[in-house]
């Protein structure tokens, strides 16, 4: 698994993209929904890296990585105008397009299309993206996650990463692991809640 | 179920991978105003964001940007001097390339406007699948029986916003563009977005979002500067009531 396999430095690098600019991106938002073309090359400065190495994650191809990244951009491009510019957060929103374009060539090429598709679009919604708290992108919370992650056994790594990075429904993981989908969802739930637990006892502590 | 039973679903959730029944069972609380699952889906999107920041750091080709950028009508910074010799040197190599190579350059530019092109196209069709599948979608017709156009329908969904297919929009002048408006009972409308129609004077457009439609009114567009206007400034070339859907 290459997943967290990261070096300290690509930490700092990527989490900075993430969890520190969203609260100074009020005037780069407005920017982008008065269809400023430069405010694009902006956003793209801010999360072009990030995007390109979460698409390159999912996908492992260079050119329809480049492709993907593009896409996203348009996407983020002809959706702003639904984007919360005071209370929204771009980065999580692009990101997750990042993801859910991945995943959907991912399915596409897999013969996994079908109403996933739709359901992967509603969720890149940027009226989603709005209203979080500030605790919720912040440095410290990257690296109780991180730590959290390392607690999870193989087998719950193996599915919290078929989830993010194959886009695979518990039913879909089943199959790929000769599992059970009791154990499957035990394994997802066990996880998610290890990690969660490891958030909540930091900000209680 | 409770929005205990549901707290170990919604990264899953927002992450597109729950099975129907479950699914539905947080929509449920979500198109209710489920304060506590609302704020679980915000936490959850927000881990999301982390974990995905987890990738291997990578650098992409610098031609993504170019690209991107051209897409969008962007004009390179300029070098100054530099910039001059460049180009320069790109006309003599231009030149020397002759009329053929100009030629499959351009076509080949043109090739990935389209791409491009098709891809966003892809991208709104794809929204409007998704509206004309959903069971919750509502359509209302506007223009019928009216002596000048346009005509058409408005598709409203609460969990997914408004949708508009409009024919016959008349063309527009120049720095001119049509903007739809959601306007609530009695209330003032707010901006859903800025569009231009076709050649042929046909438009699709997309407000996407949660949409209370128990107090929605009437679904508007009128013609604003091209950057758009903060309310209407011009009588509506299409209003269609949506009220009692």
């Amino acid at each position: 698994m290459i997943f967290l396999k990261f070096l300290p430095a690509g930490l700092a690098y990527a989490f900075l993209q993430v969890v520190l600019r969203f609260k100074e991106e009020t005037e780069l938002a407005r920017r982008l929904k008065a269809r400023e073309p430069e405010a694009m090359a902006e956003l793209y400065d801010r999360y072009g890296r990030l995007t390109y190495s979460i698409i390159y994650r999912v996908v492992r191809n260079t050119a329809v990585a480049e492709d993907l990244v593009q896409e996203t951009f348009l996407r983020v491009w002809n959706r702003v105008h639904s984007f919360d510019q005071q209370r929204g957060a771009l980065g999580p929103w692009v990101l997750a397009v990042a993801r859910n374009r991945a995943i959907d060539y991912l399915r596409s090429i897999d013969g996994r299309m079908s109403a996933g598709a739709l359901e992967l679009d509603r969720m890149e919604n940027p009226a989603l993206f709005s209203g979080f708290e500030d605790s919720a992108l912040s440095i410290d919370r990257a690296r109780q996650l991180k730590n959290a992650f390392e607690k999870l056994t193989p087998s719950q790594r193996t599915v919290i990463e078929l989830a993010y990075f194959e886009g695979m429904s518990q039913t879909e993981m089943a199959d790929r692991l000769k599992q059970p989908l009791g154990t499957v969802k035990t394994w997802v739930r066990s996880a998610l809640k290890i990690l969660r637990d490891e958030l909540i006892e930091a900000a209680t502590a | 179920m409770t929005c205990d039973e549901l707290r170990d679903m919604h990264e899953l959730y927002s992450l597109g991978l729950l099975e129907r029944e479950e699914k539905g069972e947080i929509d449920a609380h979500l198109v209710r105003g489920c304060d506590t699952c609302r704020k679980n889906l915000k936490d959850a999107l927000a881990v999301n964001a982390i974990l995905m920041s987890f990738s291997p750091d990578l650098a992409p080709p610098a031609r993504v940007k170019r690209r991107l950028l051209a897409s969008l009508g962007v004009k390179r910074a300029g070098w100054g001097w530099l910039g001059a010799l460049a180009a320069a040197c790109m006309l003599v190599l231009a030149l020397w390339l002759g009329a053929e190579e100009r030629r499959r350059a351009s076509e080949l530019a043109d090739a990935r406007h389209s791409l491009i092109e098709i891809s966003v196209q892809r991208d709104r069709l794809q929204q409007a699948i998704g509206f004309l599948n959903d069971p919750e979608t509502r359509p209302v017709s506007f223009g019928k029986g009216q002596p000048a156009p346009p005509r058409g329908t408005v598709l409203v969904n609460p969990r997914s916003g408004v949708l508009l297919i409009a024919s016959n929009l008349p063309p527009l002048a120049a720095g001119r563009i049509y903007e739809m408006w959601v306007i609530p009972k009695g209330g003032t409308p707010r901006p859903a977005g800025l569009f231009h129609s076709d050649a042929a004077g046909t438009a699709l457009h997309i407000l996407s979002g949660p949409l209370d439609i128990g107090t929605l009114g009437v679904v508007a567009v009128t013609v604003e500067p091209e950057s758009g206007s903060s309310a209407p400034t011009t009588t509506p070339v299409i209003a269609a009531p949506v009220a009692g859907l």
